[in-house]
Formats: C-alpha cells, structure tokens, sequence
C-alpha cells in the first residue's frame, strides 16, 4: 500500500468526504473497509499501465452532487422495460435504490430468495459473502460502491434450486439538472445443483450525466448453472464503471454475456475466479459504440485449477469518433492443466476517426493447456458489399446487413427470448443509424 | 438487351487499362459464350457490367436495353435485371442464404412493381428453385457460401439467379469445380431458366459445358478486347488449336495488347 502523504486526493475520496460521518449505515465494516481502500489509493491516471489508453478527465472534472441535490426527475413509463418472462421476478432500482412498487417477486419456486439486499444485512450468506468476493486492487471505483452503497440485489439460490423464471435486476437512472453517483450492488450465491438466469439492465432514461458504479459478486457452488446477461444503456452523457466478478466452483458453469450500448465512459472490469477443477464459463462481450463514446473492457479469465473451459468473444464495432479498448487477461497458474481457453477480439471499425485499442494478454504457468487468441481489426469488405449489392440491396442495406451479421454472433447465445428480441432491436437501431454515407466504403 | 460500345476500363485510381475497347451485342432470347486465355479481362468485362466500383469506366459505353446503366448503383443494375454469377462467390458469414435471397427477392421485386411475398409464399417458391438445381433446403440457413466447397458455391449462385430471375445472366466460369453430376444438374437448370425474354452470356474455359448449353454465338476475348465471333463451332476450333493462332489479332490496331 502507498504512504498516504504520496496519494493524490482523488475525486472519489472527496466525494466520500462529502458524505456525513453521521450517516446510518446497514453495512459498517464494508463501509470502513471501502473507506480505508479510499484513503489509500490514488484516481487512476494514464501514467498507470491498465489505464494508459483512458482520458478520465471528463469524470474528475465533474461536480458530482448528492443524489438529494442532484435535480432528479421522476422515472416515468418504466413498464416498458420489464421483461415478460420476469413479470413476478423483478427488483427495480431507481439511481441505486430499491423501489419495492416497481419489483415483484415470488414467481421463482421453492429454494430462491430474491430481495434487496438491506432487507438480508442479518442472512448469514449475506455475512458470509458480500463484499468478501469482491477483489480490485486499489480501485477507488469499487472502494467508493462498498462506502456508499445501502441496497443492492440479493439473489440466493439453495441446494437444487432452479429459479423458474429469469430473475431481472433493471437498474434505472433518471434524468436529473445535475451530476450524480449511483452504485448498485449485486450479490448472488449459487449453492449446489442450482440454476439461475439473471438480466442486468442498466438504463439512462435522460441524457444526464451521472456515474453509476455497478458492483457485483457471484458465486457458483458445485454443479451450479448462471446464465448472466449485462445489458448497458445508460445515458449518452453518464459514466459507466463495473466490477462483476464470479468464482466458479467444481462442475460449475458461469455464462456471462455484456453487452455495451450507451455511456461516455465506459470501463468495465469483468473476473471470472476457477476455484476447483472442471468448470466451463464464458465472458462474451458485445460493445456498439459511436459519437465520442469509449467502451474500455479490461477482463480477467483466472484458471487455477485443472480441466477448464472458457470462452471469451469480445466484439466492438466503432463509428464517428468512438475509441474502443480491450485488454483481456488470461491466467493459467502452474497446476492448472488441460486448460481450454479461447479469447477473440473482433473489432469493425466503420469510420476513419474510431480508434481501437486491443491487447490479448496471456500468463501461461502451466504446459498441457489449449489457449487460442487472436485480436482484428477490420472494416466491411467491399467485396462482401459488392456482392450484396450486386443482389439487389442498396449500399446502405448491405452495410447494415453486414454489421449486423457481424454483431449478432455474441447475442446468439442469450437464451431468454425476449431479451434476445430486444438486443436484435438494439443491434438492428445501430446499424440502421450507423449505415449513412459517413461509412467507409 | 446488352450493348457493350468500344468500352474501356481500368483499375480505379491505379490506371491500369484492362478491358481496351470491348464491342458486344446480346439479343433477347440468346446466350452468348465467352472464352479466352487466362487474365484477358473476361472477368473484369463480367464484373464492369455488372457495376464493380473498384473499375472505372474511361471510354465507350454500356446499354440495357437501349439505355446507358454506367452511372447506375450496382443494385440499381441488380433491379433492373442484371446478375453477375460470380467466379469466385464471397462468403458473408453470418448472412444466411434465406435472408439474402428474400431481401433481394423483395427490393428487385418492388423496383420492378411486382408484389413482395409473404414469408410463407416465399418458402414454398424457394423450395421450387432448390428443386431446379437440386440443392439440399440445408443450405438456406447457412452463411451464404461460407464453407460451402466451390462447387457448393457454384449451385448456389446459379440457385440465386433462379430465385431473382434477372435478365440478363453473367455467369463467370460456373463450370469450374463442378463435377460431372453437377455440371449437368446445373446446366439444364440455366437451360430451364432461359426463354426468349432473357439472355445469358457464359464465360467458360471449356467447350464441354457448350455440349450442355449450346450458345448462338461464341467470342474470343484477349488482352481486353473481343477478337473473334463466331458459331458453337469456334469453341471445339479453340479446344482444338488454343488461342495462338488468334494472338496476332489482340494487336490489329498496332495497340498494345
Ligand atoms: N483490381 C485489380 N488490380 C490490378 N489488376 C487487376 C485488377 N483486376 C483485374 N486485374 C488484372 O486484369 C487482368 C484481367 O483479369 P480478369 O480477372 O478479368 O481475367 P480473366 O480473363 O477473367 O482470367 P481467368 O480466365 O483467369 O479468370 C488480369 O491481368 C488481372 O490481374
Ligand atoms: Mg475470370
């Protein structure tokens, strides 16, 4: 740990001053824990080796305010956003705090409880969990979460419980006259045989700024199945930062599946933990960026143990000015072996002032292990255009058409229909937006 | 239908002149053959008609049915009856031949007023055209030719032409990686195609799909320019004595060939 006098005051740090020490907290040691990780760590800058490619400028230089002081303007109209298949298997959070009117649980079966987190603070996997799994060295972003949070999702699963519909956490963040910070919280445990799958939604209902900090933790217990879809929309103006991080037990799956629409700034921290041997989990990401928009993936794939299968396909498509980063971190430790990993980043780049930067980063220790990775960056083949237009389609529709095809292979697997409906809408409104003559042929 | 006048083009911004001075009529009702030695520019010819933007028309001129289609889109000639069959089909993963050909299907058949079909009637005229060429409804949820071998590709482009029913068909060596089987299916499926409101020009290297699809008139192209015409004769006299003996005619001008 650095010698407080040599930390920079971080922005982070003065907004956790700002709140009252007086404020009553349900969760005082993760508090002060997030507190003392605050006090000690410093804003991350570019001079720092996994923020170089980042200007987060923008974020310190905004004047975040109370959420109380913040403007807020009512969320309206938000059924829209419920999920048919989640109908009584709801939370809705409203800039991180729970809104029992707009939730609705009790459509799972026997053995799964479904709450706000404030509400389980006595539950012992609670106790025994949250903030325990969470694991960001010196990172002021998930510090400042665990400092302020006060709800969050609590998801648990017993023995053999399969959760009989997807659980949806819709996380919503009004418009409001000034910046605000949000921090939603997540913790999920899975024990033994349980099968659960969760839709994060993370939707900007203005086009404010405002940061939220989405901080989750999982735990997948022997032979537990989670089939995790993130989906980010947040306003075009917000800042998005999140650290969902899961440890996968023997027999385990862990499918997770994120998808990056919205937001200024993004920078999302992805971990996947192998506990015990036999697990098989992907981290698929799909990031449609435009404008001035950066999409930062900076994931971790941690093989500890032997007899592992994992599967990460990150593909981003750029237009206007957007900047896309990926680092992909795979680790094989020394025991690990008979390891199958298989990392792509596919980058499509639709404009000459996007940016991608990429780098695939394997630490292998062991030696019987299968690690296939590669990184590209492409723009629409004129031939494949050609050939499209030469059947008919306009310029423009064989474009569309084909960053389209292009997106669509990291939806395919999101199993809950309408989900998948939606984010074929989403890819669909992309590429219709995005197909104009300001397209590189 | 197709009048190719003193045409010249090149490579877009590179200057290189491939196709130098080409003349050519095709007649409603006729199917034309094309052959030719290796990089005379037969694919280039198939591929300029066609609207490639990577070639540059510098001189002469392309008439459709009596009208110039140069400064015509690709689509715009897709629309109004031209369809290339490609050499070399390009594979578009994740565009499956299903949704290729009802996208197509639809904006050809409302440029040209007719009505679109609804999925289902799409399905059952589809499955007709499969028929045509015998091709397995397999492949109507694949990646349009991806992975599909090259004579795979090959049905498949004449399986597209089936279902946009162009008029004019430009099929660039759809003989080449058929087997004997395939060559025949596909050639009577071209036969079936063709009626007296359409034509068809081959290019091909070999005289034997012409024992399938017998052309009214065979041209010789070299060094980008058609230098003899003659009757399905021409073809078993090329097969015959190759192209040396017509090399001296590339150059009749004193132009480079
Ligand atoms: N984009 C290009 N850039 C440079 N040269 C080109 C380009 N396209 C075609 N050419 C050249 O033009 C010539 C004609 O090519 P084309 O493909 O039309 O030949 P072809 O008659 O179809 O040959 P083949 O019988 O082998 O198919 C060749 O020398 C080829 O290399
Ligand atoms: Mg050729």
């Amino acid at each position: 740990m650095a010698h407080p006098e040599r930390i920079e005051p971080s922005i982070m740090h003065e907004l956790a001053t700002q709140v009252s020490d007086s404020r009553n907290s349900l969760w005082t040691d993760i508090r002060d824990n997030g507190l003392m990780v605050l006090n000690s760590s410093s804003f991350p800058s570019k001079k720092i080796e996994e923020w170089k490619f980042i200007n987060l400028k923008p974020v310190s230089r905004t004047d975040f305010v109370h959420i109380e002081d913040a403007g807020t303007l009512p969320a309206i109209d938000i059924e829209k956003y419920f999920l048919p298949e989640s109908d009584r298997s709801r939370l809705v959070f409203i800039n991180g705090s729970y809104h029992e009117k707009y939730s609705s649980i009790g459509g799972l079966g026997k053995g799964v409880t479904v709450g706000n987190l404030a509400d389980y603070s006595k539950d012992d996997h609670v106790k025994e969990y949250l903030n325990k799994l969470v694991n960001y060295e010196n990172d002021v972003f998930s510090a400042y979460n665990s400092f302020m949070f006060e709800d969050g999702a609590f998801i648990h699963l017993e023995k053999e419980a399969k959760a009989e519909a997807p659980i949806q956490i819709l996380n919503l963040y009004t418009d409001s006259s000034q910046a605000f910070v949000a921090n939603p919280r997540m913790l999920v445990v899975a024990e033994e045989d349980s099968d659960v799958t969760i839709i994060e939604d993370h939707i900007g209902l203005g086009e404010n700024r405002y940061m939220t900090i989405p901080v989750s933790e999982v735990k997948v217990k022997q032979r537990a199945h989670i089939h995790h879809v993130r989906i980010q929309r947040d306003s075009i103006d917000a800042f998005h930062f999140s650290r969902p991080i899961a440890y996968v037990e023997k027999n385990s799956e862990y499918h997770s599946y994120t998808i990056t629409l919205g937001g200024k700034i993004t920078r999302n921290e992805p971990r996947v933990i192998q506990e015990a041997e036999e697990v098989d989990f992907t981290l698929d990401g799909l990031v449609l960026i435009d404008g001035d928009q950066v999409a930062d993936t900076h994931s971790v794939m941690d093989h500890r143990f032997s007899f592992a299968e994992s599967h990460q396909l990150h593909k981003v498509v750029v237009n206007g000015n957007a900047h896309s980063i990926f680092n992909g971190k795979i680790f094989v430790r020394r025991d690990a072996q008979k390891i199958d990993s298989f990392q792509e980043n596919r980058n499509l780049l639709l404009s000459r002032d996007g940016l991608v930067n990429t780098k695939p980063q394997l630490e292998i220790f062991a030696d019987d292990v299968l690690c296939s990775h590669g990184a590209t960056i492409g723009q629409l083949d004129p031939e494949e255009v050609f050939y499209l237009q030469s059947r008919g389609m306009t310029e423009e529709k064989a474009k569309e058409v084909l960053t389209y095809a292009f997106a669509l292979e990291t939806i395919e697997n999101v199993k809950v229909e309408s989900v998948h409906k939606l984010l074929i809408q989403e890819v669909y409104r992309y590429t219709k937006a995005n197909s104009n003559p300001k397209v590189l042929a | 239908m197709l009048e190719l006048k003193d045409l010249h083009a090149e490579v877009e911004g590179e200057g290189i002149e491939i196709l130098k001075g080409v003349n050519l009529t095709v007649t409603k009702g006729e199917i034309h053959a094309i052959m030719g030695p290796n990089g005379s520019g037969k694919s280039t010819l198939a591929k300029v008609v066609a609207g490639h933007p990577e070639y540059e028309v510098t001189k002469g001129d392309i008439l459709f049915n009596g009208e110039s289609i140069l400064e015509l889109d690709p689509d715009e000639r897709a629309h109004a009856g031209v369809f290339l069959a490609f050499q070399y089909p390009v594979e578009v993963p994740g565009v499956t031949n299903n949704t290729l050909l009802r996208e197509s299907y639809n904006t050809i058949a409302a440029s040209r007023g007719r009505e679109e079909m609804d999925p289902l009637e799409f399905d059952d005229y589809i499955r007709e055209k499969l028929d045509l060429v015998e091709m397995n409804p397999d492949f109507l949820e694949r990646s349009v030719n991806a992975g599909f071998s090259g004579g795979e590709k090959k049905r498949n482009e004449i399986f597209q032409m089936a279902v946009l029913q162009p008029t004019l068909s430009l099929l660039d060596e759809t003989d080449s990686g058929l087997d004997i089987d395939a060559l025949k299916i596909v050639s009577q499926g071209i036969n079936k195609l063709h009626g007296d409101d359409d034509a068809v020009v081959l290019i091909t290297h070999y005289q034997r799909l012409l024992n399938y699809i017998v052309p009214d008139q065979v041209h010789v192209m070299i060094g980008g320019r058609i230098v003899k015409t003659g009757g399905k004769e021409l073809a078993l006299e090329l097969e015959e004595r190759g192209y040396d003996w017509l090399e001296s005619l590339a150059t009749v001008n004193g132009e480079a060939k």
